[in-house]
Protein backbone atom coordinates (compact mmCIF):
# COMPACT_ATOMS: atom_id res chain seq x y z
CA UNK A 1 0.00 0.00 0.00
CA UNK A 2 2.94 1.93 1.00
CA UNK A 3 4.90 1.38 -2.25
CA UNK A 4 1.69 2.33 -4.21
CA UNK A 5 1.56 5.32 -2.48
CA UNK A 6 5.14 5.99 -3.17
CA UNK A 7 4.62 5.51 -6.79
CA UNK A 8 2.98 9.32 -7.50
CA UNK A 9 5.34 12.20 -6.80
CA UNK A 10 2.49 14.08 -4.76
CA UNK A 11 1.95 10.77 -2.91
CA UNK A 12 5.85 10.07 -2.11
CA UNK A 13 5.76 13.80 -1.31
CA UNK A 14 2.91 13.92 1.14
CA UNK A 15 3.94 10.69 2.80
CA UNK A 16 7.52 12.50 3.90
CA UNK A 17 5.69 15.34 5.18
CA UNK A 18 3.40 12.56 7.07
CA UNK A 19 6.55 10.79 8.29
CA UNK A 20 8.28 13.86 9.84
CA UNK A 21 5.35 15.38 11.42
CA UNK A 22 4.88 11.38 12.96
CA UNK A 23 8.54 11.71 14.39
CA UNK A 24 8.44 14.87 15.82
CA UNK A 25 5.02 14.37 17.63
CA UNK A 26 6.59 11.17 18.82
CA UNK A 27 10.35 11.33 19.29
CA UNK A 28 10.17 15.22 19.38
CA UNK A 29 9.56 15.58 23.54
CA UNK A 30 12.54 12.98 23.52
CA UNK A 31 14.88 15.37 21.98
CA UNK A 32 13.21 18.55 23.05
CA UNK A 33 12.51 18.01 27.11
CA UNK A 34 10.65 21.21 27.29
CA UNK A 35 7.46 21.71 29.86
CA UNK A 36 4.57 22.77 27.40
CA UNK A 37 3.01 24.00 30.56
CA UNK A 38 6.20 25.94 31.84
CA UNK A 39 5.46 29.72 32.02
CA UNK A 40 8.18 31.86 31.34
CA UNK A 41 7.31 34.83 32.38
CA UNK A 42 10.53 36.90 31.29
CA UNK A 43 9.81 35.77 27.50
CA UNK A 44 5.90 36.48 26.80
CA UNK A 45 4.97 36.77 23.58
CA UNK A 46 8.54 36.08 22.54
CA UNK A 47 9.71 35.77 18.36
CA UNK A 48 11.68 32.92 17.69
CA UNK A 49 14.69 32.50 19.53
CA UNK A 50 17.96 30.69 21.09
CA UNK A 51 15.58 29.86 24.00
CA UNK A 52 12.40 29.59 22.46
CA UNK A 53 12.85 27.92 18.60
CA UNK A 54 9.40 29.25 17.74
CA UNK A 55 8.89 31.98 20.55
CA UNK A 56 6.38 31.70 23.49
CA UNK A 57 3.13 32.34 24.23
CA UNK A 58 1.16 34.96 25.95
CA UNK A 59 1.43 32.83 29.31
CA UNK A 60 5.20 32.50 28.34
CA UNK A 61 4.90 28.97 27.26
CA UNK A 62 7.11 27.57 25.03
CA UNK A 63 5.61 27.55 21.44
CA UNK A 64 7.51 24.22 19.70
CA UNK A 65 7.11 21.87 22.89
CA UNK A 66 3.39 23.31 23.10
CA UNK A 67 3.12 22.60 19.45
CA UNK A 68 4.40 18.69 19.59
CA UNK A 69 1.58 17.94 22.68
CA UNK A 70 -0.51 19.61 20.35
CA UNK A 71 0.04 17.18 17.82
CA UNK A 72 0.12 14.10 20.04
CA UNK A 73 -3.83 14.92 20.74
CA UNK A 74 -4.47 15.58 16.81
CA UNK A 75 -2.74 12.51 16.35
CA UNK A 76 -4.12 10.58 18.98
CA UNK A 77 -7.52 11.45 18.77
CA UNK A 78 -7.41 10.45 15.10
CA UNK A 79 -5.88 7.40 15.66
CA UNK A 80 -8.62 6.68 18.49
CA UNK A 81 -11.39 7.53 15.96
CA UNK A 82 -10.36 5.56 12.83
CA UNK A 83 -9.86 2.47 15.09
CA UNK A 84 -13.71 3.29 16.13
CA UNK A 85 -14.87 3.92 12.75
CA UNK A 86 -13.05 0.99 11.38
CA UNK A 87 -14.09 -1.31 13.90
CA UNK A 88 -17.70 -0.57 14.57
CA UNK A 89 -18.69 1.11 11.03
CA UNK A 90 -16.73 -1.29 9.08
CA UNK A 91 -17.90 -4.04 11.14
CA UNK A 92 -21.63 -3.23 11.35
CA UNK A 93 -21.72 -2.57 7.27
CA UNK A 94 -19.82 -5.98 6.95
CA UNK A 95 -22.75 -7.42 8.89
CA UNK A 96 -25.39 -6.31 7.68
CA UNK A 97 -24.52 -6.68 3.98
CA UNK A 98 -23.95 -10.32 4.41
CA UNK A 99 -26.90 -11.00 6.76
CA UNK A 100 -29.45 -8.58 5.68
CA UNK A 101 -33.30 -8.82 7.58
CA UNK A 102 -33.29 -7.34 10.56
CA UNK A 103 -29.76 -6.27 10.82
CA UNK A 104 -29.26 -4.36 8.06
CA UNK A 105 -32.77 -2.54 8.73
CA UNK A 106 -31.29 -1.29 11.77
CA UNK A 107 -27.98 -0.84 11.14
CA UNK A 108 -29.19 1.27 8.31
CA UNK A 109 -31.69 3.11 10.03
CA UNK A 110 -29.27 4.22 12.58
CA UNK A 111 -26.83 5.44 9.88
CA UNK A 112 -29.84 7.41 8.06
CA UNK A 113 -30.71 8.97 11.23
CA UNK A 114 -27.04 9.84 12.00
CA UNK A 115 -26.34 10.81 8.17
CA UNK A 116 -29.07 13.91 8.74
CA UNK A 117 -27.40 15.45 11.14
CA UNK A 118 -24.40 17.97 9.82
CA UNK A 119 -21.68 15.78 11.58
CA UNK A 120 -19.61 18.07 13.51
CA UNK A 121 -22.53 19.85 14.80
CA UNK A 122 -23.80 16.47 16.51
CA UNK A 123 -19.90 16.40 17.68
CA UNK A 124 -20.15 20.20 19.12
CA UNK A 125 -23.23 19.33 20.84
CA UNK A 126 -22.07 15.99 22.45
CA UNK A 127 -18.77 17.35 23.51
CA UNK A 128 -20.12 20.07 24.99
CA UNK A 129 -23.23 19.19 27.38
CA UNK A 130 -20.86 16.21 28.63
CA UNK A 131 -17.30 17.67 28.54
CA UNK A 132 -17.85 18.77 32.25
CA UNK A 133 -18.65 15.13 33.16
CA UNK A 134 -15.75 13.64 31.38
CA UNK A 135 -13.50 15.78 32.85
CA UNK A 136 -14.52 14.90 36.68
CA UNK A 137 -14.53 11.21 36.04
CA UNK A 138 -10.97 10.89 33.78
CA UNK A 139 -9.49 14.25 33.56
CA UNK A 140 -7.24 15.16 30.33
CA UNK A 141 -7.47 11.78 29.37
CA UNK A 142 -11.99 11.36 29.77
CA UNK A 143 -12.67 14.95 27.77
CA UNK A 144 -9.84 13.57 25.23
CA UNK A 145 -11.70 10.21 24.93
CA UNK A 146 -15.13 11.88 24.68
CA UNK A 147 -14.01 14.06 21.93
CA UNK A 148 -13.10 10.55 20.12
CA UNK A 149 -16.20 9.23 20.88
CA UNK A 150 -18.49 11.84 19.65
CA UNK A 151 -16.06 12.48 16.28
CA UNK A 152 -16.72 8.40 16.14
CA UNK A 153 -19.88 8.97 16.43
CA UNK A 154 -20.77 10.82 13.35
CA UNK A 155 -18.03 9.29 11.59
CA UNK A 156 -19.22 5.28 11.31
CA UNK A 157 -22.14 5.64 9.11
CA UNK A 158 -20.07 5.91 6.21
CA UNK A 159 -17.68 3.42 6.58
CA UNK A 160 -20.56 1.12 6.73
CA UNK A 161 -22.11 2.64 4.19
CA UNK A 162 -19.01 1.87 1.99
CA UNK A 163 -18.90 -1.80 3.59
CA UNK A 164 -22.17 -3.18 3.39
CA UNK A 165 -22.29 -1.96 -0.73
CA UNK A 166 -18.86 -3.57 -0.96
CA UNK A 167 -20.23 -6.93 1.03
CA UNK A 168 -23.57 -6.62 -0.73
CA UNK A 169 -21.65 -7.18 -3.83
CA UNK A 170 -18.48 -9.48 -3.06
CA UNK A 171 -21.08 -12.03 -1.51
CA UNK A 172 -22.89 -12.47 -4.92
CA UNK A 173 -19.73 -14.26 -6.38
CA UNK A 174 -18.81 -17.63 -6.68
CA UNK A 175 -16.13 -17.78 -4.64
CA UNK A 176 -17.87 -17.19 -1.60
CA UNK A 177 -20.68 -19.74 -2.89
CA UNK A 178 -17.83 -22.42 -3.46
CA UNK A 179 -16.32 -21.94 -0.05
CA UNK A 180 -19.75 -22.34 1.18
CA UNK A 181 -20.07 -25.67 -0.42
CA UNK A 182 -17.08 -26.62 1.22
CA UNK A 183 -18.92 -26.26 4.26
CA UNK A 184 -17.47 -22.97 5.85
CA UNK A 185 -18.97 -21.49 8.20
CA UNK A 186 -20.49 -18.00 8.09
CA UNK A 187 -17.46 -16.90 10.63
CA UNK A 188 -15.58 -18.24 8.64
CA UNK A 189 -16.51 -16.77 5.59
CA UNK A 190 -16.75 -13.34 6.70
CA UNK A 191 -13.23 -13.44 8.05
CA UNK A 192 -11.50 -14.88 5.91
CA UNK A 193 -13.04 -14.41 2.32
CA UNK A 194 -14.58 -10.98 2.67
CA UNK A 195 -13.02 -8.77 5.15
CA UNK A 196 -9.71 -8.68 3.40
CA UNK A 197 -11.73 -8.34 0.10
CA UNK A 198 -12.70 -5.58 2.20
CA UNK A 199 -9.36 -3.69 3.45
CA UNK A 200 -8.22 -1.63 -0.23
CA UNK A 201 -11.88 0.09 0.56
CA UNK A 202 -11.46 0.30 3.99
CA UNK A 203 -7.48 1.85 3.80
CA UNK A 204 -9.03 4.35 1.16
CA UNK A 205 -12.20 5.93 3.08
CA UNK A 206 -9.79 6.21 6.25
CA UNK A 207 -7.03 7.72 4.65
CA UNK A 208 -9.48 10.62 3.15
CA UNK A 209 -11.36 10.24 6.13
CA UNK A 210 -8.75 11.12 8.89
CA UNK A 211 -7.53 14.85 7.66
CA UNK A 212 -11.36 15.76 8.19
CA UNK A 213 -11.33 14.21 11.76
CA UNK A 214 -7.44 16.27 12.44
CA UNK A 215 -9.74 19.85 10.95
CA UNK A 216 -12.62 18.08 13.63
CA UNK A 217 -10.95 17.61 16.61
CA UNK A 218 -9.02 21.52 15.77
CA UNK A 219 -11.96 23.11 15.76
CA UNK A 220 -13.67 21.39 19.06
CA UNK A 221 -10.23 22.57 20.09
CA UNK A 222 -10.73 26.00 18.93
CA UNK A 223 -14.59 26.05 20.69
CA UNK A 224 -12.62 25.00 23.92
CA UNK A 225 -13.93 21.49 23.63
CA UNK A 226 -11.48 19.22 23.18
CA UNK A 227 -7.87 19.21 25.36
CA UNK A 228 -8.00 21.09 28.37
CA UNK A 229 -4.47 21.94 30.28
CA UNK A 230 -2.36 21.53 30.58
CA UNK A 231 -2.39 19.17 27.47
CA UNK A 232 -3.03 22.07 24.18
CA UNK A 233 -4.52 21.54 20.55
CA UNK A 234 -3.62 23.23 17.95
CA UNK A 235 -7.05 24.56 17.58
CA UNK A 236 -6.78 25.91 20.50
CA UNK A 237 -3.29 27.99 19.98
CA UNK A 238 -4.56 28.81 16.85
CA UNK A 239 -7.61 31.04 18.77
CA UNK A 240 -5.56 31.97 21.56
CA UNK A 241 -3.38 33.69 19.70
CA UNK A 242 -5.64 35.25 17.82
CA UNK A 243 -6.22 37.22 20.84
CA UNK A 244 -2.36 39.29 20.46
CA UNK A 245 -1.79 38.79 16.79
CA UNK A 246 -0.86 42.77 16.89
CA UNK A 247 1.80 41.83 19.31
CA UNK A 248 2.96 38.86 17.94
CA UNK A 249 1.73 36.67 14.31
CA UNK A 250 4.28 34.35 14.18
CA UNK A 251 1.91 32.37 17.55
CA UNK A 252 -0.88 32.39 15.44
CA UNK A 253 0.94 30.91 12.18
CA UNK A 254 3.18 28.35 13.32
CA UNK A 255 0.07 26.56 14.51
CA UNK A 256 -1.48 27.24 11.97
CA UNK A 257 1.00 25.80 9.64
CA UNK A 258 1.10 22.77 11.05
CA UNK A 259 -1.90 22.00 10.86
CA UNK A 260 -1.74 22.82 7.27
CA UNK A 261 0.84 21.08 6.43
CA UNK A 262 -0.77 17.59 8.49
CA UNK A 263 -4.12 18.11 6.59
CA UNK A 264 -3.05 18.89 2.99
CA UNK A 265 -0.32 15.98 3.35
CA UNK A 266 -3.13 13.79 4.51
CA UNK A 267 -5.49 14.92 1.92
CA UNK A 268 -3.26 14.57 -0.92
CA UNK A 269 -2.30 11.02 0.01
CA UNK A 270 -5.57 10.24 0.14
CA UNK A 271 -6.18 11.33 -3.82
CA UNK A 272 -3.40 9.93 -4.54
CA UNK A 273 -4.17 6.46 -2.92
CA UNK A 274 -7.54 6.47 -4.57
CA UNK A 275 -6.37 7.24 -8.11
CA UNK A 276 -4.28 5.03 -7.90
CA UNK A 277 -6.57 2.24 -6.84
CA UNK A 278 -8.70 3.41 -9.12
CA UNK A 279 -6.03 3.03 -12.08
CA UNK A 280 -5.51 -0.58 -10.96
CA UNK B 1 -42.29 12.40 -10.59
CA UNK B 2 -45.02 13.07 -8.38
CA UNK B 3 -44.47 10.00 -6.97
CA UNK B 4 -41.05 11.39 -6.45
CA UNK B 5 -42.39 14.04 -4.55
CA UNK B 6 -44.44 12.41 -2.73
CA UNK B 7 -41.55 10.06 -1.66
CA UNK B 8 -39.12 12.88 -0.55
CA UNK B 9 -42.08 14.81 1.40
CA UNK B 10 -42.04 11.38 3.03
CA UNK B 11 -38.47 11.27 4.41
CA UNK B 12 -38.64 14.43 5.68
CA UNK B 13 -40.61 13.63 9.04
CA UNK B 14 -38.01 10.38 9.02
CA UNK B 15 -35.03 13.40 8.93
CA UNK B 16 -37.33 16.02 11.28
CA UNK B 17 -37.49 13.34 13.83
CA UNK B 18 -34.00 12.54 13.84
CA UNK B 19 -32.96 15.40 14.42
CA UNK B 20 -34.72 16.22 16.96
CA UNK B 21 -34.83 13.54 18.87
CA UNK B 22 -30.93 13.40 19.07
CA UNK B 23 -30.77 16.81 20.31
CA UNK B 24 -33.40 16.28 22.58
CA UNK B 25 -31.74 13.12 23.70
CA UNK B 26 -28.46 14.77 24.57
CA UNK B 27 -30.28 16.86 26.21
CA UNK B 28 -31.95 14.87 28.39
CA UNK B 29 -28.79 12.65 28.98
CA UNK B 30 -27.02 15.79 30.17
CA UNK B 31 -25.87 15.74 33.56
CA UNK B 32 -26.51 18.25 35.84
CA UNK B 33 -30.16 19.36 37.40
CA UNK B 34 -31.70 22.03 35.20
CA UNK B 35 -34.07 22.69 38.13
CA UNK B 36 -30.92 23.52 40.76
CA UNK B 37 -29.64 25.41 38.36
CA UNK B 38 -32.32 27.50 37.91
CA UNK B 39 -32.88 28.12 41.68
CA UNK B 40 -29.30 28.50 42.45
CA UNK B 41 -28.63 28.80 45.87
CA UNK B 42 -32.08 28.15 47.06
CA UNK B 43 -33.23 24.98 48.25
CA UNK B 44 -36.94 24.40 48.79
CA UNK B 45 -38.05 20.96 48.20
CA UNK B 46 -41.50 22.15 47.38
CA UNK B 47 -40.85 24.66 44.80
CA UNK B 48 -38.09 22.24 43.24
CA UNK B 49 -40.69 19.80 42.82
CA UNK B 50 -43.78 22.07 41.61
CA UNK B 51 -40.77 23.20 38.90
CA UNK B 52 -40.18 20.31 37.89
CA UNK B 53 -43.78 19.59 37.44
CA UNK B 54 -43.81 22.76 35.38
CA UNK B 55 -41.62 21.83 33.09
CA UNK B 56 -42.78 18.41 32.89
CA UNK B 57 -39.39 16.80 34.19
CA UNK B 58 -41.33 14.48 36.16
CA UNK B 59 -42.75 12.93 32.81
CA UNK B 60 -41.32 10.07 30.96
CA UNK B 61 -38.66 10.45 28.47
CA UNK B 62 -41.03 9.73 25.41
CA UNK B 63 -43.93 12.72 26.84
CA UNK B 64 -40.52 14.77 27.98
CA UNK B 65 -39.94 13.98 23.91
CA UNK B 66 -43.01 15.23 22.57
CA UNK B 67 -43.66 18.10 24.85
CA UNK B 68 -39.97 19.14 23.44
CA UNK B 69 -41.77 18.75 19.65
CA UNK B 70 -44.46 20.49 20.59
CA UNK B 71 -42.66 23.47 21.92
CA UNK B 72 -40.30 23.64 18.70
CA UNK B 73 -44.02 23.69 16.31
CA UNK B 74 -44.63 26.86 18.64
CA UNK B 75 -41.09 28.54 18.67
CA UNK B 76 -40.86 27.75 21.90
CA UNK B 77 -36.80 26.67 22.08
CA UNK B 78 -36.89 26.33 25.84
CA UNK B 79 -34.90 29.11 28.21
CA UNK B 80 -31.29 29.62 29.18
CA UNK B 81 -29.21 28.88 32.04
CA UNK B 82 -27.23 32.39 31.97
CA UNK B 83 -29.81 34.85 31.16
CA UNK B 84 -31.97 34.68 34.11
CA UNK B 85 -34.76 32.25 32.35
CA UNK B 86 -34.72 34.50 29.47
CA UNK B 87 -36.03 32.86 26.39
CA UNK B 88 -33.21 31.24 24.11
CA UNK B 89 -35.61 32.25 20.78
CA UNK B 90 -34.57 35.89 22.05
CA UNK B 91 -31.01 35.06 22.04
CA UNK B 92 -31.13 33.45 18.73
CA UNK B 93 -33.24 36.16 16.97
CA UNK B 94 -30.65 38.90 17.13
CA UNK B 95 -28.12 36.74 15.36
CA UNK B 96 -30.05 35.29 12.83
CA UNK B 97 -30.13 38.23 10.14
CA UNK B 98 -26.20 38.37 10.06
CA UNK B 99 -25.49 34.98 10.04
CA UNK B 100 -27.72 34.55 7.09
CA UNK B 101 -26.62 37.65 5.31
CA UNK B 102 -22.61 36.00 5.96
CA UNK B 103 -23.87 33.06 4.93
CA UNK B 104 -25.78 34.27 2.15
CA UNK B 105 -22.52 36.14 0.52
CA UNK B 106 -19.80 33.31 0.87
CA UNK B 107 -22.05 31.08 -1.08
CA UNK B 108 -22.23 33.52 -3.66
CA UNK B 109 -18.47 34.38 -3.56
CA UNK B 110 -17.91 30.41 -3.91
CA UNK B 111 -20.06 30.02 -6.93
CA UNK B 112 -19.28 33.32 -8.98
CA UNK B 113 -15.61 32.37 -8.54
CA UNK B 114 -15.43 28.66 -7.69
CA UNK B 115 -17.56 27.73 -11.10
CA UNK B 116 -15.46 30.12 -13.73
CA UNK B 117 -12.42 28.64 -12.09
CA UNK B 118 -13.37 24.68 -12.83
CA UNK B 119 -14.86 25.87 -16.11
CA UNK B 120 -11.85 27.33 -17.25
CA UNK B 121 -9.56 24.57 -15.44
CA UNK B 122 -11.39 22.12 -17.36
CA UNK B 123 -11.32 23.84 -21.04
CA UNK B 124 -7.47 23.48 -20.12
CA UNK B 125 -7.04 20.08 -18.43
CA UNK B 126 -4.11 19.02 -17.25
CA UNK B 127 -2.47 22.37 -18.61
CA UNK B 128 -0.41 24.86 -16.14
CA UNK B 129 -3.34 26.46 -15.39
CA UNK B 130 -5.71 23.58 -14.21
CA UNK B 131 -2.61 21.96 -12.42
CA UNK B 132 -1.92 25.00 -10.46
CA UNK B 133 -5.34 26.11 -9.68
CA UNK B 134 -6.83 22.62 -8.77
CA UNK B 135 -3.89 22.20 -6.21
CA UNK B 136 -4.71 25.67 -4.80
CA UNK B 137 -8.56 24.75 -4.67
CA UNK B 138 -7.61 21.52 -2.81
CA UNK B 139 -5.37 23.44 -0.47
CA UNK B 140 -8.90 26.00 0.37
CA UNK B 141 -10.54 22.73 0.57
CA UNK B 142 -9.18 21.39 3.16
CA UNK B 143 -7.26 23.73 4.86
CA UNK B 144 -9.90 24.55 7.65
CA UNK B 145 -11.10 27.78 7.92
CA UNK B 146 -9.51 28.99 10.60
CA UNK B 147 -5.79 28.07 9.49
CA UNK B 148 -7.01 30.21 5.95
CA UNK B 149 -7.77 32.90 8.66
CA UNK B 150 -4.84 32.80 10.57
CA UNK B 151 -2.48 33.41 7.28
CA UNK B 152 -4.69 36.05 5.89
CA UNK B 153 -4.93 37.80 9.65
CA UNK B 154 -0.86 37.40 9.76
CA UNK B 155 -0.55 39.25 5.89
CA UNK B 156 -2.87 41.86 7.50
CA UNK B 157 -0.69 42.20 10.37
CA UNK B 158 2.81 43.03 8.59
CA UNK B 159 0.62 45.23 5.83
CA UNK B 160 -0.51 47.39 8.89
CA UNK B 161 3.14 47.15 10.39
CA UNK B 162 4.66 48.61 7.37
CA UNK B 163 2.00 51.44 6.83
CA UNK B 164 0.49 49.55 3.69
CA UNK B 165 -3.03 49.36 3.08
CA UNK B 166 -5.18 46.38 5.39
CA UNK B 167 -8.06 44.69 6.33
CA UNK B 168 -9.62 45.00 10.07
CA UNK B 169 -9.06 41.90 12.04
CA UNK B 170 -11.95 41.72 14.05
CA UNK B 171 -15.11 43.57 14.54
CA UNK B 172 -18.42 44.43 12.83
CA UNK B 173 -20.64 47.29 11.85
CA UNK B 174 -18.25 48.77 8.56
CA UNK B 175 -18.61 47.03 5.05
CA UNK B 176 -14.90 46.35 4.80
CA UNK B 177 -15.18 44.16 8.45
CA UNK B 178 -17.28 41.84 5.79
CA UNK B 179 -14.28 40.97 3.85
CA UNK B 180 -12.20 38.75 5.83
CA UNK B 181 -15.57 36.67 7.34
CA UNK B 182 -16.42 36.19 3.92
CA UNK B 183 -13.52 35.07 2.12
CA UNK B 184 -12.67 32.69 5.18
CA UNK B 185 -16.15 31.37 5.15
CA UNK B 186 -16.54 30.82 1.30
CA UNK B 187 -12.69 29.05 0.90
CA UNK B 188 -14.02 25.93 1.55
CA UNK B 189 -17.40 25.75 -0.86
CA UNK B 190 -15.06 27.97 -3.19
CA UNK B 191 -12.42 25.03 -3.65
CA UNK B 192 -15.04 21.95 -3.50
CA UNK B 193 -16.83 23.69 -6.50
CA UNK B 194 -14.27 24.66 -8.67
CA UNK B 195 -13.09 20.56 -8.70
CA UNK B 196 -16.50 19.27 -9.08
CA UNK B 197 -17.26 22.12 -12.13
CA UNK B 198 -14.00 20.98 -13.38
CA UNK B 199 -14.55 17.30 -13.38
CA UNK B 200 -18.03 17.33 -14.19
CA UNK B 201 -17.18 19.65 -17.25
CA UNK B 202 -14.45 17.02 -18.41
CA UNK B 203 -17.27 14.45 -18.30
CA UNK B 204 -19.78 16.27 -20.53
CA UNK B 205 -16.74 17.66 -22.95
CA UNK B 206 -15.97 14.20 -23.62
CA UNK B 207 -19.77 13.27 -25.10
CA UNK B 208 -20.74 12.71 -28.66
CA UNK B 209 -22.75 15.74 -28.47
CA UNK B 210 -19.68 18.15 -28.39
CA UNK B 211 -17.79 16.55 -30.69
CA UNK B 212 -21.23 17.06 -32.75
CA UNK B 213 -20.90 21.26 -31.98
CA UNK B 214 -17.45 21.56 -32.75
CA UNK B 215 -17.85 19.47 -35.92
CA UNK B 216 -20.62 21.97 -36.63
CA UNK B 217 -18.54 24.51 -36.18
CA UNK B 218 -19.16 26.33 -32.41
CA UNK B 219 -16.80 28.78 -31.33
CA UNK B 220 -14.90 27.16 -28.16
CA UNK B 221 -16.72 29.92 -25.62
CA UNK B 222 -20.37 28.91 -27.56
CA UNK B 223 -19.49 25.10 -26.52
CA UNK B 224 -18.43 25.58 -23.00
CA UNK B 225 -20.69 28.38 -21.94
CA UNK B 226 -23.58 27.16 -24.17
CA UNK B 227 -23.19 23.38 -24.96
CA UNK B 228 -21.49 21.79 -22.14
CA UNK B 229 -21.81 24.29 -19.03
CA UNK B 230 -25.80 23.56 -18.96
CA UNK B 231 -25.67 19.59 -18.44
CA UNK B 232 -22.30 19.91 -15.76
CA UNK B 233 -24.73 22.64 -14.01
CA UNK B 234 -26.68 20.04 -12.41
CA UNK B 235 -24.69 18.14 -10.54
CA UNK B 236 -23.13 21.41 -9.43
CA UNK B 237 -26.75 22.79 -8.07
CA UNK B 238 -27.19 19.14 -6.67
CA UNK B 239 -24.21 19.87 -4.35
CA UNK B 240 -25.33 23.28 -2.87
CA UNK B 241 -27.67 21.94 -0.58
CA UNK B 242 -24.53 19.56 1.21
CA UNK B 243 -22.43 23.03 0.65
CA UNK B 244 -24.75 25.01 2.91
CA UNK B 245 -23.43 22.29 5.65
CA UNK B 246 -19.80 23.86 5.63
CA UNK B 247 -20.84 27.36 5.80
CA UNK B 248 -23.60 26.42 8.66
CA UNK B 249 -20.38 24.85 10.52
CA UNK B 250 -18.25 27.36 9.13
CA UNK B 251 -19.95 29.88 10.66
CA UNK B 252 -19.26 28.64 14.21
CA UNK B 253 -15.63 29.55 13.62
CA UNK B 254 -15.37 32.27 11.72
CA UNK B 255 -18.03 34.24 13.92
CA UNK B 256 -16.13 33.51 16.74
CA UNK B 257 -12.53 34.30 15.73
CA UNK B 258 -14.36 37.75 13.69
CA UNK B 259 -15.76 38.37 16.49
CA UNK B 260 -18.94 38.72 13.92
CA UNK B 261 -22.60 38.78 16.00
CA UNK B 262 -24.38 36.03 14.60
CA UNK B 263 -25.72 32.71 16.07
CA UNK B 264 -22.48 31.30 15.87
CA UNK B 265 -21.06 33.36 17.97
CA UNK B 266 -23.97 33.16 20.62
CA UNK B 267 -23.34 29.27 20.41
CA UNK B 268 -19.88 29.49 21.16
CA UNK B 269 -20.32 31.81 24.10
CA UNK B 270 -23.12 29.39 25.15
CA UNK B 271 -20.75 26.34 24.77
CA UNK B 272 -18.14 28.98 27.41
CA UNK B 273 -20.87 29.10 30.07
CA UNK B 274 -22.67 26.05 29.85
CA UNK B 275 -25.72 27.09 28.44
CA UNK B 276 -26.92 24.03 27.01
CA UNK B 277 -30.44 24.92 26.13
CA UNK B 278 -28.95 27.72 24.02
CA UNK B 279 -26.18 25.20 22.70
CA UNK B 280 -28.76 22.90 21.79
CA UNK B 281 -31.17 25.51 19.83
CA UNK B 282 -28.56 26.47 17.96
CA UNK B 283 -27.22 23.12 16.82
CA UNK B 284 -30.94 21.90 15.59
CA UNK B 285 -31.84 25.38 13.97
CA UNK B 286 -28.77 25.17 11.78
CA UNK B 287 -28.59 20.98 11.31
CA UNK B 288 -32.45 22.30 10.31
CA UNK B 289 -31.42 24.63 7.82
CA UNK B 290 -29.06 22.11 6.34
CA UNK B 291 -32.00 19.76 5.93
CA UNK B 292 -34.35 22.45 4.19
CA UNK B 293 -31.45 22.97 1.62
CA UNK B 294 -30.75 19.50 0.74
CA UNK B 295 -34.28 19.01 0.27
CA UNK B 296 -34.68 22.56 -1.82
CA UNK B 297 -31.98 21.41 -4.16
CA UNK B 298 -33.39 17.84 -4.60
CA UNK B 299 -36.60 19.64 -5.97
CA UNK B 300 -34.33 22.27 -7.80
CA UNK B 301 -32.73 18.79 -9.71
CA UNK B 302 -35.89 17.65 -10.77
CA UNK B 303 -37.09 21.07 -12.38
CA UNK B 304 -33.08 21.58 -13.45
CA UNK B 305 -32.82 18.38 -15.58
CA UNK B 306 -35.49 17.46 -17.90
CA UNK B 307 -34.84 14.23 -18.35
CA UNK B 308 -35.10 13.25 -14.53
CA UNK B 309 -38.54 11.61 -14.67
CA UNK B 310 -38.18 9.92 -11.32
Amino acid sequence: MLRLLARSRAGLFSLIVLAAIVVLAVIGPVVYPVDPAAQDLSSLRQFPSWQHPLGADDLGRDTLARLMSGLRVSLGVALVVEAFVVAFGGGLGLLAGYYGGWIDALVSRLADMLFAFPGLLLAILISSVFGAAASDWAGGMGRLLLVSLSLALVGWPLMARYTRGQTLSLKQRPFIETARALGASDWRILTRHIAPNLADLVIVATTLDVAGVIVSEATLGLLGLSAQPPQTSLGKMIVEAFGYITLNYTQVLFPSLMLAALVLALSFAGDALQERMERR
Amino acid sequence: MLKYLLRRALSLPFVLLSVTFLTFIVGYLAPGDPIQAMMGNRRDPAIYQQLRREYGLDRPWHEQYLNYVAGLLRGDLGRSYRFAGRPVADLIRQGVPVSAALGGAALAVSVVIGVPIGILAAARANRAFDRISMTVMLTVFAVPGFVIAGVLQTAQVILFQNGLPHLPTSGWGAPEHWVMPVVVLSAATLGYLARLTRSTMIQVLRQDYIRAAVAKGATRSQILLKHALRNALIPIVTVLGPSIAFIVVGSFVVESVFRVPGIGFVAVQAIGSRDYPVIQSVTLMLALVVVFMNLLTDLAYTALDPRVRI
